[in-house]
């Protein structure tokens, strides 16, 4: 390799990637390099380039997990996939299922391929469940497959489902939740195969006195009380 | 046993591969995306913040901007990773400094380390064994170089900064530093 002309200006490579130089300095260090020779402004490129190769690879040395919500909020916060709501009416196993969004805010402003379904409410039950000082997350495995998250806040009395690469029901039936409290099972609202996505967000909007959220297999609409066992289900306790 | 860098191209494909679906607004890709890199950025950014609530806000940020601009990366100019985690460590220092600049006693940014409770560390066995083998490499440095790195790349600090802290001239700090990654580089084998 060529002994670079400017030894000054490479010297400053390693801290530049590095982002240790400071940010009154990097204009003049960003100038030099434009006014360099090309092999001056070759060799620094290859050094910096070097040297973040180098920490990609360091980057091992410190991993840690983050939180599951971490993962959840920004699944929400991108996701254009169908996102259900269910409500509970007065005949509780009958589910109010709004296509696309209606209950949380995509954000995704700016990037133009936000939907809105309703003008920016105030913000929505899983924002505030989200904030809520005393939010929880609890997980489990579906055992034919996938992930089922509940976060959710007894503040609030309210929750969000997120079910990821869950197997569709078989045809001709749909996953029914139920939320299970002193009085038994409630039903929380059904999922078909189409609502089941690779990711599915519901909101959970009244846990009341509920333990569990536990998952059946239902008829299309769903049952009044369970019909079929329990093949999944996540302590909300 | 493979070194970390003999399996980097795989993971470089893999990458490469879900940010151009990234890019065209693919969600599953974006989640794969996230849950392959999240500990080395997430880890990274708590390292030099050293505060769990910040961390999870700027490792949130970063993982935005990603969305947002994955169809800036440049194969040519660098791996994802090397790209991901430039724009990772760039948020964080800035975060830093800003929180330091706020803070005028900087109370909050002692030298104290937090020690992170074992089992939230990324548990992939993979990415143990090169942690492992990462950890071996900065052993392999100098005091004087392993410490410049630290003080510039965790702890952000700028060169000028680390001199100071370390009672050594410019000129030395900055070969020190070169000279560490020069180090790594050899013992990684990427050199």
């Amino acid at each position: 390799m060529t002994e670079p002309t400017d030894p000054d200006l490479i010297a400053l490579a390693t801290p530049y990637a590095l982002h240790a130089v400071p940010e009154s300095e990097l204009a003049d260090i960003e100038r030099q390099i434009a006014a360099a020779p090309v092999a001056v402004a070759q060799a620094f490129a290859d050094e910096v380039r070097a040297v973040r190769e180098t920490m990609a690879v360091v980057s091992a040395a410190t991993a840690v997990e983050p939180p599951d919500q971490l993962r959840i909020r920004l699944l929400t916060e991108v996701s254009t996939a169908p996102i259900v709501e269910l409500r509970r009416k007065a005949k509780p196993w009958r589910t109010t299922i709004l296509a696309a969004a209606a209950a949380l805010l995509i954000g995704l402003g700016g990037l133009g391929v936000g939907l809105a379904l309703r003008p920016a409410p105030s913000p929505s039950t899983a924002e505030q469940v989200f904030a809520a000082p005393d939010v929880r997350t609890v997980s489990g495995q579906i055992p034919t497959g996938g992930t089922a998250t509940v976060v959710f806040s007894r503040e609030k009395n309210a929750g969000v489902l997120v079910m990821n690469n869950v197997a569709p029901p078989a045809p001709g039936t749909v996953y029914q939740m139920w939320l299970i409290g002193d009085k038994g099972p409630e039903s929380a609202g059904t999922m078909d195969a189409k609502a089941v996505a690779p990711s599915t967000t519901a909101v959970l909007p009244d846990l009341g006195s509920s333990k569990a959220l536990a998952f059946t297999v239902e008829p299309p609409g769903g049952s009044a009380q369970p019909t079929s066992p329990v093949f999944a289900q996540l302590s909300l306790a | 046993m493979s070194t970390p860098v003999a399996r980097l191209p795989l993971v470089t494909a893999e990458l490469d591969a879900l940010l151009r679906q990234v890019a065209r607004r693919d969600v599953d890709a974006f989640a794969s995306f996230y849950d392959q890199t999240r500990a080395r950025v997430f880890g990274l950014v708590t390292r030099v913040l050293r505060d769990p609530g910040y961390s999870e806000e700027t490792t949130q940020d970063i993982y935005l901007q990603v969305w947002r601009t994955a169809d800036s990366y440049n194969p040519a100019a660098g791996s994802p990773l090397a790209w991901l985690l430039t724009l990772a460590h760039r948020r964080a220092v800035d975060r830093v400094r800003s929180e330091r600049a706020a803070s005028a006693r900087e109370s909050r940014y002692g030298a104290a380390n937090v020690d992170l409770p074992s089992d939230q560390v990324a548990d992939s066995v993979i990415l143990r064994d090169e942690r492992r083998q990462v950890a071996d490499c900065l052993g392999s440095l100098t005091d004087a170089q392993r410490e410049a790195i630290h003080l510039a790349y965790y702890d952000g600090l700028t060169y000028a900064q680390v001199s100071e802290r370390l009672s050594a001239n410019l000129a030395t700090i900055k070969s020190r530093m070169r000279d560490a990654i020069h180090g790594l580089r050899k013992c990684l084998g990427m050199a």
